[in-house]
């Protein structure tokens, strides 16, 4: 939903970055108000995830020049995990396993740090528990998932799911959901974009990195951004997404 | 990463002060005499000097173990103070009369010595030095036939059954420690559970040793009656000293038909200095005799302390259908050498042990496991289940595995596995992307690398478990 | 009967051969070494379960003739269409061999006859070392001859050799000797086979030497197939440079008291290690493998399959250590220790062991010891076979895993037969009772 006068949430500027010496981000430029959905297209290698890495602050990438700044805070100088209390969520395109860690015991100390940060009560771990009773019906997982290990054995859907069952109890104000609809099956892209549609408010915003318009059916975008060659190439409305799943990439690369 | 590591292991040791108590020791070194006058201060039966006297001329034939993959400079036994009590020495008629700076102590440790204010459901006997100074809800306990005591007690007050037990499962010329340890014994615990008695609160020790220059070598004996069940509960510090100190304690426990005792331990001694300075030899023998039908120990251990630990905390199963169980965490950090495990001898019919070891290694410490699994040709339809996984935080510490496997009967099965991993930085990353801070990420990973062993600890020793390791997080375990 | 000393002695009175001005101080240090050391004892962690009681008994004496041997004695050990180097009691025996398929790049010889070879005197010696070593310290001081092979280039055809040993009237120290090196980027698949014909009671004492140059290629097969009375000790280390690729198949079937230690390091960068190895024995034989593989460089990779099978009153022993030094990043080590008894008097000892101290490693390790599986024994029962047949079929196909990983199909077949023969024998009541 785009409103011109909301608030400004991200602004990057000129941004560039590197990992391991080689440059994959040559200047992008991205405001992100309160209340937009935004999608990132791009052919793989054109720095799409790449852009979502460096403004969660991954370690393996490292910002050579332009600026992010996240409220008008700079992103760049704060921590991954600051970054985050600020609220900026990535769900991950391969989320991780942390084997003995459950997932209920990760929810809820991600859950409690965010509630110091913004001077609220720490939830009690039978408070928590109606807590996310509440949002595990969000993303329709079983509540036997709270009590395994997280992401150890799930399967490729169960993962993504989870991914977004952490955002629905983190509540960002930024979500990046990176390839998010990779390896999903048609039930599974439908719970996770339901899930996504129920946390979208007037007050935050989603940015979707992703290679192919299916998800964009369900999760509709404000705006579509099609990187190349590190670059955003071409900005426009939900229908350029149509027009790529038309007539392809090379159109616009011939162009750019 | 590496920074909030360090600030987790490097935490520094918070029991290592000294109570400015009054101690009577006699002079170090070891010879007839001494063990004499040991014998005599506790005003033992002849039997028991005899006992002590064998074990003593035994252990001078032994040579010092080497086999371990841990090294020191060699331990002159005669410069050791072999006995040191807290004076004076007299009949306590109840807990309020023990010395205030001695309760100050063990209050300061977090036990708290009285009745009211204790861990609820929880009965201690509390050893000082060399010697226990007091053990809680004896009388309560008394009243459905359980003996918690310490053991000088036992010997005096129920010979016929130390008698029958001592040495019954560990031999005194068993190992080169335990023989030590049969000649100069001071004091430790004795339990007694008797038939068909389910003990209805956990027992536990807590042993300290305060005296510098003072060897610690006491006693532990718990026998379970047919059909009974027992959980004890064990808990080390030691204030901190430039010069090593020697903790060779001798456990035996006995399961008869259908009993059940639960032998957990936290070992925090004083570990020596980040250079390696200082520190507590732990070369503890622990052997559990399963010795009737359908019989179960278990052995859970957390050992995060002293600066060389040695020890192996063993199941002989010799009733049929007995079961054999060892859960085991070791942390090691600076220059900490640990070499444990665990032996399963299957001897009985359809008998079962589980082995689960988790080892965490950082500094320029070195971790081994070292098992064994044996299976005598009697033992039909032996089972055995093994799991040793290592971590290394750092480059410069060492992780090691040595498992045996030694069977000789075809209807055995036995399954080993081990792994080896470190803390990935996908991980780390995951973890700060949902606000969570290097170090509560590494404490939740290990944490989460410990669970299996935690989940086998009793609630108040899993919290302890858990903030020993500089563990923040409540709920994740058990 | 002997006692121990008096065995040792006896192989301390071997024979000393006539060498090279650079190989003969060798053999003198050897000397020394041997004079110094003793039997090791079951104190020594790496000896504590192998119980050589059996071989102190008996004396072994220099072979102090040839032996005559010919073709036909030994044609059911042949490979055909290989290169061949055969020797008979430790001595190489020209007649038997065959090297005509040698072509360029190969050299397949007796290393007494190549002892000038600049290849032979840069490696010889220089990787088994003998100095806390007794067998190694007797082998290389009273070695007669040996094989040498050096590859420079690339072979499809297997290269044999094959040690017999006979029965004389008087029992034998044999010591047979091997060194193979493989040039940059060189292939070869080597066959080291141990034979004896007639029962005779000899002590195979062998030391092999294998050195992998930059991105060259070994496939090593070694074939344990000594008579039930023979006692085998055999060594071999192996230096692996950067990108090589060393394949070891290490067979155990015979002998009465037999032990394999096999040390591989992985010198350079990148190389890649797989040792697959089966110790199929009964009656009364005892079979001691022990490997060591040391990641001493970064990402290399190592993987390990060792089966043990022990019927009658056997006991195989396997003890596989895997190091990993401190500047060994990147390794990736897997190893797997399965073993299956098939008598209530069989005994199986297994110690696989990790050593770490490197952080940046992905290391595991398994070991299991069962039983022949009770469902899939029911199942072949009720398709009709006998409980005898069923058990060979599956303890067949236990060992045929590792045999199959043998790149030379003569001898797969070949010795699968021998395993079937075997099997039957053990269960009519023992290999050498």
């Amino acid at each position: 939903m785009i409103n011109k006068g909301s608030k400004v949430l991200l602004e990057v500027k000129n941004l560039r970055a590197e990992v391991a010496g080689v440059e994959i981000l040559k200047g992008v430029d991205l405001t992100v108000r309160a209340g937009e959905v935004h999608a990132i297209m791009g052919i793989n290698g054109s720095g799409k995830s790449t852009f979502s890495k460096v403004l969660t602050g991954h370690p393996d990438y490292t910002v050579t020049g332009g600026s992010a700044m996240f409220e008008g805070k700079d992103l760049f100088s704060l921590a991954p995990e600051e970054r985050a209390r600020a609220g900026m969520f990535l769900a991950f395109q391969y989320p991780v396993e942390i084997p003995g860690v459950s997932n209920s015991a990760l929810l809820r100390l991600a859950y409690n740090t965010l509630q110091t940060e913004r001077g609220l009560e720490e939830l009690d771990p039978l408070e928590f528990d109606d807590l996310i009773q509440e949002k595990i019906k969000v993303v329709e997982m079983d509540p036997s998932f709270l009590g395994r290990s997280v992401n150890e054995g799930f399967s490729g859907g169960e993962k993504k799911r989870n991914e977004i069952l952490q955002m629905a109890v983190l509540e960002p104000k930024l979500a990046i959901l990176d390839e998010t609809d990779s390896g999903l099956d048609i039930d599974a892209l439908r719970i996770v974009a339901k899930g996504v549609n129920t946390l979208l408010t007037s007050d935050n915003a989603v940015v979707m990195v992703t290679h192919y318009q299916r998800l964009l059916n369900y999760i509709v975008p404000d705006y579509v951004h099609v990187m190349d060659a590190g670059r955003i190439v071409r900005t426009g409305g939900k229908e350029l997404a149509l027009e790529l799943e038309a007539r392809g990439y090379d159109w616009l690369r011939a162009a750019a | 990463m590496s920074t909030a590591l360090q600030n987790l292991v490097n935490q520094p040791y918070k029991h290592g002060f000294v109570t400015d108590i009054e101690t009577e020791a006699v002079a170090k070194g070891l010879n007839e005499d001494v063990i004499r006058m040991i014998s005599k201060k506790k005003e033992e039966p002849e039997w028991l000097l005899e006992f002590r006297l064998n074990a003593y001329r035994h252990w001078l034939t032994m040579e010092e173990p080497e086999w371990a993959n841990v090294s020191y400079p060699k331990i002159d036994f005669q410069e050791i103070i072999y006995f040191a009590q807290p004076k004076p020495k007299k009949k306590l008629a109840s807990m309020d009369e023990v010395d205030p700076e001695l309760r100050r102590t063990f209050e300061k440790l977090g036990v708290p010595l009285h009745e009211q204010k204790l861990m609820t459901g929880v009965a201690v006997d509390v050893i000082f030095d060399s010697v226990s100074v007091t053990t809680t809800y004896k009388a309560k306990l008394a009243e459905i036939g359980i003996i918690f005591c310490s053991f000088s007690e036992a010997v005096h007050d129920h010979p016929e059954l130390v008698k029958q037990y001592l040495g019954s499962v560990v031999p005194s010329g068993d190992n080169f420690y335990a023989a030590l340890n049969s000649a100069v014994f001071t004091d430790g615990s004795f339990c007694f559970i008797p038939k068909g008695t389910k003990c209805p609160m956990d027992l536990s020790t807590y042993f300290r040793i305060n005296t510098e220059g003072s060897g610690q070598f006491e006693r532990t004996l718990i026998i379970a009656e047919e059909g009974s069940s027992v959980c004890y509960l064990e808990g080390c510090t030691a204030p901190q000293f430039d010069t090593n100190q020697l903790h060779a304690a001798v456990v035996e426990l006995v399961a008869l038909d259908n009993a059940d005792i639960k032998y957990s331990t936290v070992q925090n001694w004083y570990a020596g200095d980040e250079n390696g300075k200082g520190g507590i030899y732990n070369f503890v023998t622990k052997r559990g005799l399963c010795k009737g039908v359908n019989s179960k120990i278990s052995w859970t251990q957390v050992e995060t302390g002293s600066a060389i630990t040695w020890k192996y905390p063993s199941c002989v199963l010799l009733g049929d259908n007995s079961t054999g169980e060892f859960y085991s965490v070791a942390l090691t950090n600076h220059m900490q050498q640990a070499d444990t495990g665990t032996k399963m001898i299957h001897v009985g019919k359809n008998t079962r042990s589980k082995i689960i070891s988790k080892g965490i290694s950082a500094g320029r410490s070195s971790n081994s496991y070292r098992g064994l699994v044996k299976v005598g040709s009697r033992a039909t339809g032996a089972r055995n289940y093994s799991q040793c996984d290592s971590m290394l935080l750092g480059d410069r510490c060492a992780a090691s595995t040595f498992p045996t496997i030694d069977v000789q009967n075809t209807t055995a099965t036995i399954e080993h596995e081990a792994s080896t991993s470190k803390i990935g930085e996908d991980q780390m990353f995951f973890f700060a992307q949902r606000g969570i801070g290097s170090e509560e990420a590494i404490s939740m990973i290990i944490n989460g690398f410990c669970k299996d062993v935690f989940v086998h600890l009793p609630m108040e020793f899993a919290v302890e478990a858990t903030k020993l390791l500089g563990l923040k997080l409540e709920g994740s375990v058990g | 009967m002997l006692t121990k000393e008096q065995c040792y002695e006896q192989l301390l009175l071997g024979k000393t051969v006539k060498s090279e001005s650079w190989l003969s101080p060798i053999r003198d240090k050897a000397g020394t070494r041997a004079q110094a050391l003793n039997f090791p004892t079951a104190k020594q962690d790496d000896w504590r379960f192998t119980d050589l009681s059996p071989l102190f008994q008996h004396g072994f004496h220099p072979v102090d003739s040839y032996a005559s041997v010919t073709l036909a004695d030994i044609a059911s050990l042949l490979i055909p269409g290989s290169i061949r180097l055969v020797f008979v009691d430790g001595c190489y025996a020209s007649q038997l061999s065959d090297l005509e398929q040698a072509g360029a790049g190969v050299t397949v010889a007796s290393l007494v006859e190549h002892s000038g070879d600049a290849q032979v005197e840069a490696n010889f010696a220089q990787h088994a070392l003998f100095d806390q070593d007794t067998f190694a310290a007797l082998n290389t001081r009273f070695f007669e001859d040996g094989a040498f092979v050096h590859v420079t280039g690339e072979t499809a055809t297997p290269i044999h050799i094959l040690n017999i040993a006979t029965k004389r009237d008087t029992s034998s120290a044999i010591y047979p000797r091997c060194l193979v090196v493989m040039a940059a980027n060189g292939r070869a698949t080597v066959i080291e086979d141990y034979a004896g014909l007639n029962d005779g009671i000899n002590f195979s004492n062998a030391v092999t030497e294998v050195v992998l140059n930059d991105d060259a290629q070994l496939q090593h097969v070694r074939v344990q197939r000594e008579d039930k009375s023979a006692f085998h000790i055999g060594h071999c280390s192996v230096d692996a440079a950067r990108g090589s690729v060393y394949t070891s198949t290490a067979l155990a079937f015979g002998a009465r008291v037999s032990r394999h230690d096999l040390h591989v390091t992985l010198r350079g960068e990148g190389a890649k290690v797989t040792l697959n190895g089966l110790a199929l024995i009964g009656g009364r034989q005892i079979a001691d493998t022990h490997t060591r593989i040391d990641h001493a460089t970064p990402r290399c990779i190592s993987h390990q399959l060792h089966k043990c099978i022990a019927d009658g009153s056997a006991h195989a022993i396997f003890s596989g250590k895997i190091m990993v030094r401190e500047g060994a990043s990147g390794t990736d080590s897997a190893q797997s220790s399965r073993n299956l008894l098939l008598s209530g008097k069989a005994h199986i000892d297994t110690q696989p062991q990790l050593e770490i101290f490197n952080d940046d490693v992905s290391c595991k390790h398994g070991a299991t010891i069962g039983q022949i599986d009770a469902d899939a024994l029911f199942f072949l029962k009720s398709r009709g076979l006998t409980e005898e047949r069923a058990r060979n079929l599956l303890t067949h196909a236990f060992a045929a895993e590792i045999i199959d990983m043998i790149p030379v199909p003569s001898l797969v077949e070949s010795l699968g037969r021998t395993i079937l023969e075997r099997m039957n024998g053990n269960s009519a009541g023992g290999v050498s009772k």
